[in-house]
């Protein structure tokens, strides 16, 4: 199948380097929708959603292939050699900053160099590492994933019509972004928060700018500080933005950001 | 009745605010508290001013903390607004307090937000509801899946011992075949032998060539009762059963012509009939006849020479065929085993034979719902048949 509509892969512009975003848990690619369009003039930029959220085709997943990261970051490979990408920037958010770091590593030359916004290599506190939950949080959060199923599977399950463009929503519609398959969502939580990638990062020899949110509960300072001195050639960068979606809550800085690393 | 102005009530604004049915909050862009209504502290136990300049995670547990940042916030931000999104707070005695929220943001003229208004609603009995709701669910779903694999189990046995059956099926038919062709196989020789013998009675011969042919045709006579038992125990044992049938023909023909068959191959003996046979009887005369046969046989074989072998057949309540000789008593060791397959007699082992005879007479006797009785004694040893007059 073509990972075009397998992932729902989206390209605009026309730049000679391509930019490929990445969703986090939770969301899909609409998540960009403030900072990727102005990348359109100098970069192609590519966007897409990980199986499971957003327009992505339900029938693809495969809860075996996605019962770990590198999984996503397979689809991440091959939505790249479909796309034919060489030195790539690779742009990703949250869980997918680690997927991108993956992808980096199995197809080198793909991508050139890679943005997280607000990444995490592990979330779990360990014996000298402070991830910033503690495992029974953890397990809480899953509980509460199949607690919350009700009020969230009519409200988040996606719209399985097909993968058309959306179109600019109204305001009748309720909760129209961000749709996730709920069973899925909770299986990517599961690997998400269970995930430890620690000894990738020091593995990883290009350029990589980690954007860091003051206060951010999911990515707390902590770990920025700890990605920045485990990746060798890394720049640390710590915004202003609260909160762990800066692409939403502060996209100027965020672009700013990129730019200057761009 | 219709409202009109003067019933107007006096609302107050202020009021509606703080002690409306629903919590009130807002919060700046980056999640802060500015304002907090009285409905709101009093189901979280916190005091307005505790709350204001911290930020509403601070009020949510880990998972619904984790849940606002990675779903809701960026859902507020993109459409400007989210409903009926299910978190836990906190309470400040620790306990968890579930609720719905909806949210608006406020945007200034060039889109940048302003401010955020939550609304908050008790949703404790909702999620115990939905809880168990899913409770059920999951039940159902277990049951569904029990459901499912019995009636696959079910089906599977179903299908095992339906193909079990069509094979037994099939080997007894096979089995009824191969008796039938045995059978015809077997006693087609006899038939022309027993003609050959008659043929050859018919020419003068001297007393010795007369003693041989009668020799002859009564180890015919006697080989082809031990074909009809071979046959029907085989049929009995590992076919369908012996099969009747039945007819209201008299029986006595059918004595009388054992009785001469038998007579002609011992003619040293001496056979005494006495029929009274006043009622029909419902029965098998072909497997009747099998039956005497067998039991005379015996009688014939076991019989002390010179001593009578009576025969009595009546019908009264029942249809009764007594055969009766004089000899030596049957022992308690071979009477246990009388009627089973393969058991002879020990007064004289010379006697061959396969031990069939009163095997089969006995299921003769079952398939007509009768029985056969033994009775043993130095002076007489009878067999008797009783079986009811109609089926």
């Amino acid at each position: 199948m073509s990972t075009v509509v397998r992932n729902n892969v989206h390209t605009v512009g026309a730049g000679p380097t391509a930019m490929v975003f990445a969703h986090g848990f939770g969301c899909d690619q609409n998540m960009w929708r403030h900072v990727s369009p102005v990348f359109e003039d100098r970069f192609r930029v590519v966007l897409f959603d990980h199986v499971g959220a957003g327009g992505s085709d339900l029938k693809a997943y495969d809860p075996q292939k996605y019962s770990t990261l590198a999984g996503y970051a397979d689809d991440v490979v091959e939505i790249g050699t479909e796309l034919g990408l060489r030195d790539a920037v690779f742009v990703g958010h949250s869980v997918s900053a680690m997927i991108g770091l993956l992808a980096s590593l199995t197809a080198p030359g793909m991508f050139k160099s890679l943005v997280m916004v607000g990444p995490s290599p592990r979330y779990i506190d360990d014996e000298g590492y402070v991830g910033g939950f503690k495992e029974q949080q953890i397990t809480e959060l899953l509980d509460f994933l199949a607690d919350n199923y009700m009020g969230w599977s009519s409200a988040m399950a996606p719209v399985i019509m097909g993968n058309s463009d959306r179109p600019e929503l109204g305001a009748e519609l309720t909760n129209s972004f961000c749709r996730t398959d709920p069973d899925i969502a909770k299986e990517f939580a599961r690997v998400t928060f269970n995930s430890d990638n620690r000894s990738d990062l020091a593995k990883v020899r290009i350029p990589t700018l980690i954007l860091q949110c003051s206060e951010d509960v999911i990515a707390p300072l902590a770990v920025g500080e700890y990605m920045h001195s485990q990746i060798p050639n890394s720049e640390l960068v710590i915004l202003k933005a609260t909160g762990h979606c800066p692409n939403l809550s502060a996209p100027e800085e965020v672009i700013s950001a990129i730019r200057a690393f761009v | 009745m219709p409202l009109s102005r003067s019933d107007h009530i006096d609302e107050d604004l202020e009021d509606l605010y703080e002690n409306a049915p629903c919590g009130y909050l807002s919060l700046r862009p980056d999640g802060r508290i500015v304002k907090a209504n009285q409905t709101f502290c009093r189901w979280t136990g916190y005091a307005s001013d505790e709350m204001i300049g911290k930020r509403l995670h601070d009020f949510l547990n880990i998972a619904s903390r984790i849940f606002y940042e990675t779903h809701f916030a960026p859902l507020l931000r993109m459409q400007g607004f989210f409903n009926e999104v299910a978190l836990d707070l906190i309470k400040k005695d620790g306990e968890p307090f579930p609720v719905l929220v909806n949210a608006v943001e406020r945007t200034d003229a060039e889109g940048k937000p302003q401010f955020i208004r939550l609304t908050v609603f008790n949703a404790t009995d909702r999620r115990r509801y939905e809880r168990e709701l899913l409770k059920a669910r999951d039940e159902l779903k277990t049951l569904a899946g029990t459901l499912e694999r019995r009636v696959a189990e079910e089906t599977a046995e179903r299908l095992r011992s339906d193909t079990a059956l069509t094979s037994q099926r099939e080997e007894a038919k096979l089995r009824e075949q191969f008796i039938a062709v045995l059978g015809h196989d077997l006693r087609n020789p006899l038939a022309s032998i027993i003609a050959g013998t008659r043929l050859i009675q018919k020419a003068k011969l001297d007393e010795k060539g007369e003693a041989i042919i009668l020799m002859m045709q009564k180890s015919v006579m006697r080989m082809a009762s031990l074909i009809d038992n071979v046959l029907d125990f085989a049929r009995g044992r590992l076919g369908g059963g012996l099969t009747l049938v039945l007819s209201l023909q008299p029986l006595e023909p059918t004595l009388q012509q054992v009785v001469g068959e038998l007579q002609s191959a011992h003619p040293e003996s001496i056979i005494k009939t006495d029929f009274a046979l006043t009622k029909s009887v419902h029965a098998d005369p072909v497997r009747i006849g099998q039956l005497f046969s067998n039991l005379l046989g015996n009688a014939l074989t076991y019989g002390v020479a010179g001593e009578p072998v009576t025969v009595v057949a009546k019908t009264q309540d029942h249809f009764e065929l007594a055969v009766c000789n004089v000899g030596n008593p049957i022992t308690p060791a071979t009477m246990e085993r009388l009627f089973s397959p393969f058991s002879r007699g020990e007064v004289r082992p010379s006697n061959q034979g396969l031990g069939l005879g009163l095997y089969i007479a006995s299921e003769i006797a079952k398939a007509h719902g009768g029985t056969i009785d033994v009775t043993s004694t130095p002076e007489l040893t009878c067999f008797t048949l009783r079986m009811p007059l109609q089926r």
